[in-house]
């Protein structure tokens, strides 16, 4: 007989979440994503200057911070008719480029590991190493003080968790450095942002910070640091993880969902903009990774539902077009996150869609050599791979920025299109760490008139749409083994292998300031 | 005996606690041996609820961006970390029953990150129960509530939004609250007090606002390195003119002359920049008034 377990709060992740699961023979049979924390933003930018709205939205989430900033700022860019130099470009690349390493190592060391790794496998370290006898000693030091928060309580490790007390150890370790490596992240985000989280610099037009040669050296310095971790200690961590012990895991594809997979493409390479970081693109249904079919991306077929969500019963609409009401008796809605759905398709956003789009020779490597199938550890390795790719990217921007900056027109911002328009409208994309990301703005008498964010995490933190088709959390749950109701650690490693963001999926928009107003609440 | 900072001699432990202390601004304040005794490993290290409302988790992001003392040090030896959704190793009914027990002990510190929605308790739940009820609950048996950040000291941009987000202040009345009020909190504002409080087991003085005196007695304005150009009137006005780079940001829209914090003298991640120093106008983010407030952000005002 099926049984209904309720995981609230999945903790390490940003935001708020339930998962609700039933299982039945011990395995998920269905599951409910539900966002249980909505404040709404947009309404509160409705009527106010368009400028404050990137500043603003950064606040929609401190840990993925600023992503929101350049995307509206983007949005804000087209819709101002501001076309930004190049210097100003290379400047948001840099800033968002650290923003991107800081968070995808917090995301696989911080947030994840725990899942995977039996922590007090340590004790039983027996090698004479001494930066590795030094964590073991802190632990055991905790394990005697009998205070081993917040590594304990915790799920129990189960078939999947790796006890090996060599690799465990060495794990914890560079669990220790990471912590300190991505504070350098952010440290050197900060020395072009203003400061981290939510950096000060973005604004519409361009940037703020005029850079000088030595803050490039500074941050040159700091990107050496990381690019050693990145290089010598992440990727191969995570790659003896995904081709070791976790190898299993990696080819029972678990986790695995609807195979659909989207990405905006984005972040200049040159002045031109030709050349892009990410390649946009769609695939749909993937089934032979060795023959992978990518369509083009056409923002027109994006929309969203609010079938299943707490707002006024609607059909799906473009983000433009988008009218939402909140109702929290509604029946048959059980979460406050939104369905966006691309021709009426759930998608997956993030370094697994963008890796397979740009087919990513590393990341094909493994799926075709290793028979790692897309799922939670695939979703693992593409962060991993994609976070060395930014890596080289920052140098590229340096080298840019140090050469534009000779140029006697340099120029960070557009300040003939610092004041507002009277009336225009323009969308702005960003392939944030956990997905594409858009935001689109409408400005009358100058002042801000409708305000839409589609997140990452709101199209795959999604519940049902119309057609009864589950978001791509919920789908990639079915399946995954649950032999203890007790101690669903699958289940929590499936939901974190996506980085989910939920104070970014839930955002709240209303075009209408007076039928926000009216919203019905019990 | 094991000691904090994994192990370190006692010279070398002394010289560190004296940087920390000088790090989040409590040498003035504090003897290095009194710092060092809240540091060293008790018996028992203080307990901590970290509680997450309405958020961004910007301010949990503050936390750990610290260089000294750094994150693993502030997590795993300096506080007992018995609660935090961001960071906890549980989930679920393992993770709740984790803040259970600790409340049952009490005598906790007890950190807010996040408003508290007063439209409808739904706009905020977690577990299954209304974030307000939690936060009742858990402020009971705390010793000391630290609010972190904007929205769970004055309400922030939570508090014209539909779902209208309340400061810790307007549903706690019988405990010791201090606002560290930035948006995000700053990160040697959270350490500081923190430590402030493993050493003195008190509040530290406190301004109207119940704002530490430490960190806000003074105007952003008063210490800014572009006060001199704001004397001479000279205001920066387009970004892109290397002559203007150090100069008043007012007509950018510069809430300094009426922000009180310790910014400009403190600077944010590490001493590395601040946002006047980057050439972005100060938003006025730890007053009362943040966000709506403060709209436009960039007129001057």
């Amino acid at each position: 007989m099926a049984k209904r377990i309720t995981i609230d709060p999945i903790t390490r992740i940003e935001g708020h979440l339930k998962i609700e699961v039933e299982i039945e023979n011990g395995k998920v049979k269905d599951a409910w994503s539900s966002g249980t924390m909505a404040r709404g933003f947009e309404a509160l930018l409705q009527g106010k200057d368009p400028r404050d709205a990137p500043y603003i939205v950064s606040r929609f989430c401190g840990i993925c911070f600023s992503v929101h900033q350049i995307a509206s700022a983007r949005a804000l860019d087209a819709a101002f008719g501001a076309k930004v130099p190049w210097g100003g470009t290379l400047l948001r690349n840099l800033v968002m480029g650290a923003e991107y390493i800081y968070d995808h190592m917090l995301h696989f060391y911080h947030l994840s590991a725990l899942d995977y790794l039996d922590v007090m496998a340590v004790a039983d370290y027996k090698g004479k190493d001494a930066g590795l006898n030094k964590v073991k000693d802190k632990i055991v030091g905790l394990v005697q003080q009998k205070d081993t928060f917040p590594l304990t309580p915790r799920y129990n490790p189960d078939e999947y968790s790796v006890k090996d007390p060599d690799t465990v150890i060495s794990a914890v370790k560079h669990y220790l450095d990471a912590l300190q490596m991505q504070v350098k992240a952010k440290n050197m985000g900060t020395i072009f942002g203003g400061r981290a989280p939510h950096y000060q610099s973005i604004v519409v037009g361009g940037f703020t910070q005029y850079p000088n040669i030595n803050q490039i050296a500074q941050f040159r310095s700091i990107l050496d640091e990381l690019a050693a971790f990145v290089n010598e200690v992440y990727i191969p961590d995570v790659l003896a993880f995904g081709t070791g012990p976790l190898l299993p895991l990696a080819k029972a594809g678990i986790g695995g969902g609807h195979l659909n997979y989207l990405a905006f493409g984005g972040s200049e390479m040159d002045e031109a903009g030709n050349k892009l970081l990410f390649t946009p693109g769609v695939i749909r249904g993937l089934k032979d990774p060795s023959a992978i079919k990518i369509d083009p991306f056409d923002q027109k077929k994006i929309t969203e539902s609010v079938h299943s969500s707490w707002y006024k019963k609607d059909t799906p609409k473009h983000p433009y077009e988008g009218e939402q009401v909140f109702d929290l008796n509604r029946e048959g809605a059980y979460s406050f996150v939104k369905a966006p759905r691309y021709d009426n398709t759930p998608m997956e956003l993030g370094p697994l869609a963008r890796m397979l789009v740009g087919q990513d020779p590393t990341l094909l490597g493994l799926i075709k050599d290793q028979g790692v199938k897309p799922g939670v550890v695939a979703r693992h390795a593409a962060r991993a791979i994609e976070t060395k790719k930014i890596i080289d990217a920052l140098y590229t921007w340096c080298d840019a920025l140090t050469s534009a900056m000779t140029k006697d027109e340099f120029k960070i911002h557009d300040t003939d299109h610092w004041e507002p328009p009277k009336e225009g409208e323009g969308a702005g994309y960003y392939e944030a760490p956990r997905g594409a990301l858009g935001h689109w703005i409408k400005i009358k008498d100058s002042k801000i008139a409708n305000y839409q964010a589609v997140v990452p995490s709101t199209w795959m933190a999604s519940p049902r749409d119309e057609k009864g088709q589950r978001g791509q959390y919920e789908e990639a749950l079915i399946g995954v083994p649950v032999p203890d109701p007790e101690n669903p650690i699958n289940v929590v490693r499936v939901i974190r292998s996506f980085d989910p963001c939920m104070a970014c999926a839930i955002h709240l928009i209303d075009p209408k300031t007076n039928e926000l107003r009216k919203f019905i609440v019990g | 005996m094991t000691r904090s900072f994994d192990n370190l001699s006692r010279r070398d432990f002394m010289k560190l606690c004296g940087v920390i202390a000088a790090a989040v601004g409590l040498s003035d304040m504090f003897s290095v041996e009194e710092i060092a005794q809240a540091l060293e490993p008790t018996s028992k290290k203080a307990p901590v609820i970290w509680l997450e409302g309405q958020d961004c988790t910007g301010c949990t992001n503050s936390l750990i961006s610290l260089e000294d003392p750094s994150p693993a040090s502030i997590i795993l030896d300096k506080i007992s970390l018995r609660y935090h959704e961001s960071i906890m190793a549980a989930a679920g009914t393992v993770a709740e029953k984790a803040k259970e027990d600790t409340i049952k002990e009490g005598g906790y510190v007890l950190v807010v990150e996040g408003s508290i929605p007063e439209a409808d308790d739904r706009f905020c739940m977690i577990g299954g129960r209304p974030f307000k009820e939690i936060l009742k609950e858990a402020a009971q048996k705390a010793d000391v509530i630290i609010c972190a950040g904007a929205c769970s000291s004055f309400g922030g941009i939570p508090t014209e939004t539909p779902s209208k987000g309340l400061p810790v202040s307007k549903l706690i009345a019988d405990k010791p609250i201090i606002n560290l009020s930035t948006c995000p909190v700053h990160m040697d504002h959270i350490v500081g007090t923190i430590l402030y409080y493993l050493v003195t087991h008190k509040t530290p003085p406190l301004d109207k606002h119940k704002r530490p005196k430490m960190y806000f007695s003074t105007y952003v304005h008063d210490n800014c390195r572009r006060r001199a150009h704001f004397d001479a009137g000279e205001f920066l006005k387009d970004w892109n003119d290397p002559t203007q780079q150090e100069w008043c940001l007012y007509e950018k829209g510069c809430k300094g002359p009426d922000t009180y914090s310790d910014c400009p003298v403190r600077r944010w991640n590490n001493g590395i920049n601040f946002c006047i120093d980057a050439g972005a106008p100060c938003q006025g983010c730890s007053e009362p008034g943040f966000y709506p407030g403060n709209s436009p952000l960039y007129k001057a005002v």
